[in-house]
C-alpha cells in the first residue's frame, strides 16, 4: 500500500509539474502580483511598507486558495477526460487509494506553495524594516487548510461535472449565498410565525453554507491577526478549529467524490 | 451477462445474454464485427464495467475496480488511454509499480530496449505515435509474469517485426501457463495463437469452440488431388490443374461416389481430406448463418 501511494503520489506531481495550464495561471498571476508590488517598492515609511507587506501577503494567499482549486479541479478532470484511470483500476490499485493520493499530492504542492508565500513575505519584512511577527506563520498556516479544503472540494466536484461548469457552480453556489438565502429564510419565518417548509429550508441552507469551503472559516475571530500580524496567545485555538473544519470538510468531499468515482464507467 | 447503456432515448443492449467461459491455460479469442460487443465484454471482465444483470466470475472472483485479483492480471487496451504526460519510462514504471512492488530501473530498461524503446525512453507519451504507445502498453503487460492477460486489439498500429515478436511473446507465455483473452480483428493472427474462439454478434455469443473445430468442422466439402487423363466426375470442382494433376473440391455426400468412380475408373487419388477452412470462411459463415447449429457450441 505505501508502494501504490508513493507512486500515485510522485505521479500526480508530475503532473502537476508539467500542467502548461497549472503553469500560465501561476505566471499570470505572479506578472499582475508583480504589478502591484510597483508602488510598494517607492514606500518610504514603515507604515506604508507594513501596509505593503500585508497587501502583498494576502494577494499572494488568496492566490493560493485559487491555486489549490485548480490543482484539485485538474487532477481529477485531465484523468477523467483522458481515460487513463482503466489503466490504474484494472491493477491492484483501489479507487479509494488513488483518491487519496490525489488529495495528498494537491495538499503537498499547497503546502510548499505556502512555504515559498511565507518565505517571500519574510524576507520583504526583511528588506523593509518591518517586524516579522507570528501572525505570517498563523496566517500561513491558516492559508494552507483552506487550500486543502478548497482542493478537496474541488476534486469532489470534477468527479461528476466538466470543469468549467464545475468552476461556474463554485462561483454561483458559493457560501455567501447559502449564508444569504438562509437569513432571507428566517426572516421570512420570523414574520409567518411557524412553517415546516421554511423551517426545512433553513436547515437545508445552514448544512449547505458549512459544506461549502470557506477560505477563513473563523473570520470574525482571526480578523486582527490578519490586519495586525500579532497573535494573542488564545488566539493559537483557531488555528486548531481551522483543522478540524478542514479535515472534516476534506473527509466530507472524500467520501462523496469516492462515491462518484466508484460509479463511473472506465471505458 | 447482461449490459445496456443510455438513460435518455434508446437504450443499447451491448451485451445481451452472453455466456463465455474461458478456461486456465486458455488462449481465448473475441471476434465479431465492428461493434459486436468484444469490448464491452473484456470491460465487464475487468471490472471496468459493471453489467446490468447476469454474474462475472474472473479467477472465482468477481472482477471489482483495483480488486487484488488484479495482482496476477494484465491488461493492453484498445485505444492508448495513458497518462501522456509521463514519458515511456516513467509511464512503464508507474503501471508496473501499481502492482505494489517498485520495479528495479534494469526491469524497465531491458523490455523498453526489447520493444525498441530504448532510444525513445525520455520521450512524452502525449508525442509518441501511436504505435509507440501500444508498445508501452506491451511492456507495462510483459514486464512481470502474469497469469491472465486481457488483450484488447493488441497489434494494432504496430510495425510487422514488432506483430512478429509479440505473437513469440504470447506463444511463449501461453506456454508458460499464462490464460491469455484476446479481442482481435485479425483473424489469421488468432488462427495463429489461439486454442478456443467466441464469435459474437449483437452482444450475443453465436459460436463458442475450439478453433481446430470451428474451422474444420463446419465445412462440407472434401478436397482432392488426383491423376487425370482430362475426364472428371461433375461434382469436382476444379480449382487447379497442373499437368496430370487436378486439385479440387467434392460434396461431402459424393464422397463414396466419387470412391466408386475412383475404383471403377483406376483413377490415381493423391490426397482426400475434408476441406480446412480458414477462421475467416468460418467467420463469415456462421455470422451469414450458414453454419449447421450443431457447430454452434455455445
Amino acid at each position: 500500500m505505501g508502494e501504490l501511494l508513493r507512486a500515485n503520489t510522485l505521479t500526480h506531481l508530475t503532473y502537476f509539474r508539467r500542467s502548461r495550464l497549472l503553469l500560465a495561471f501561476g505566471l499570470v498571476f505572479l506578472l499582475l502580483a508583480s504589478l502591484g508590488l510597483l508602488p510598494a517598492i517607492f514606500a518610504n515609511s514603515r507604515v506604508a511598507s507594513f501596509d505593503s507587506l500585508k497587501e502583498i501577503f494576502a494577494t499572494f494567499n488568496q492566490f493560493l486558495i485559487f491555486f489549490a482549486a485548480g490543482l484539485g479541479l485538474l487532477v481529477m478532470s485531465s484523468h477523467l477526460s483522458n481515460r487513463s484511470l482503466k489503466m490504474v483500476f484494472t491493477k491492484p490499485c483501489r479507487p479509494p487509494l488513488w483518491l487519496a493520493s490525489a488529495f495528498l499530492a494537491s495538499a503537498l504542492v499547497s503546502l510548499l506553495l505556502t512555504g515559498f508565500v511565507l518565505f517571500f513575505a519574510v524576507a520583504l519584512s526583511f528588506l523593509w524594516h518591518v517586524p516579522v511577527r507570528a501572525g505570517l506563520v498563523f496566517i500561513s498556516l491558516d492559508t494552507f487548510l483552506a487550500c486543502m479544503a478548497m482542493s478537496a472540494y474541488f476534486i469532489f466536484l470534477a468527479t461528476f461535472l466538466h470543469p468549467a461548469i464545475a468552476v461556474a457552480f463554485a462561483l454561483i453556489f458559493n457560501a455567501s449565498l447559502f449564508y444569504y438565502l438562509r437569513i432571507l429564510v428566517h426572516n421570512a419565518l420570523h414574520a409567518a410565525g411557524k412553517g415546516v417548509v421554511l423551517k426545512s429550508l433553513e436547515h437545508v441552507f445552514q448544512v449547505l453554507y458549512l459544506m461549502v469551503p470557506m477560505s477563513r472559516a473563523f473570520e470574525s475571530k482571526t480578523g486582527s491577526i490578519y490586519s495586525s500580524f500579532r497573535v494573542p496567545a488564545h488566539d493559537w485555538i483557531y488555528l486548531l478549529y481551522s483543522l478540524g473544519y478542514t479535515l472534516a470538510i476534506s473527509g466530507l468531499f472524500y467520501l462523496l467524490a469516492l462515491f462518484f468515482l466508484q460509479r463511473k464507467r472506465f471505458t | 451477462m447482461h449490459f445496456r447503456r443510455g438513460w435518455v432515448g434508446p437504450k443499447i443492449r451491448a451485451l445481451d445474454g452472453m455466456n463465455l467461459e474461458v478456461r486456465d491455460g486458455d488462449f481465448f479469442a473475441l471476434v465479431g464485427q465492428n461493434g459486436a460487443g468484444k469490448s464491452t465484454a473484456m470491460y465487464c471482465l475487468l471490472g471496468l464495467l459493471r453489467p446490468t444483470s447476469g454474474k462475472i466470475e474472473v479467477m472465482g472472483r468477481t472482477p471489482e475496480l483495483g480488486a487484488p485479483l488484479y495482482s496476477s492480471v494484465a491488461f493492453l487496451p484498445e485505444e492508448p488511454h495513458y497518462h501522456l504526460y509521463l514519458t515511456v519510462e516513467e509511464a512503464t514504471r508507474y503501471y508496473s509499480s501499481l502492482y505494489g512492488e517498485r520495479v528495479p530501473v534494469k526491469a524497465v530498461d531491458d523490455i523498453l530496449e526489447r520493444l525498441g524503446l530504448g532510444a525513445f525512453k525520455k520521450l512524452p507519451l502525449a508525442k509518441c505515435s501511436k504505435g509507440m504507445k501500444q508498445k508501452v502498453g506491451i511492456a507495462q503487460c510483459l514486464i512481470r509474469e502474469t497469469r491472465l492477460l486481457f488483450l484488447d486489439e493488441p497489434t494494432r498500429g504496430l510495425d510487422p517485426i514488432i506483430v512478429r515478436e509479440f505473437r513469440e511473446i504470447l506463444r511463449e507465455l501461453h506456454k508458460r501457463g499464462a490464460t491469455i483473452v484476446m479481442n482481435s480483428h485479425v483473424l489469421s493472427e488468432i488462427e495463429m495463437l489461439a486454442n478456443r474462439v467466441a464469435i459474437l454478434e449483437k452482444g450475443k455469443v453465436i459460436a463458442q469452440d475450439d478453433l481446430h473445430n470451428l474451422m474444420t468442422l463446419d465445412q462440407d466439402l472434401y478436397a482432392v488431388a488426383l491423376e487425370s487423363n482430362g475426364s472428371v466426375p461433375d461434382y469436382l470442382t476444379v480449382t487447379e490443374r497442373q499437368g496430370s494433376t487436378v486439385r479440387g473440391r467434392i460434396p461431402k455426400a459424393q464422397l463414396f461416389e466419387f470412391m466408386d468412380y475412383a475404383r471403377q475408373t483406376g483413377l490415381r487419388v493423391l490426397e482426400c481430406s475434408l476441406q480446412r477452412a480458414s477462421l475467416e470462411d468460418s467467420f463469415v459463415r456462421i455470422l451469414k448463418g450458414d453454419a449447421p447449429d450443431e457447430k454452434k457450441d455455445i
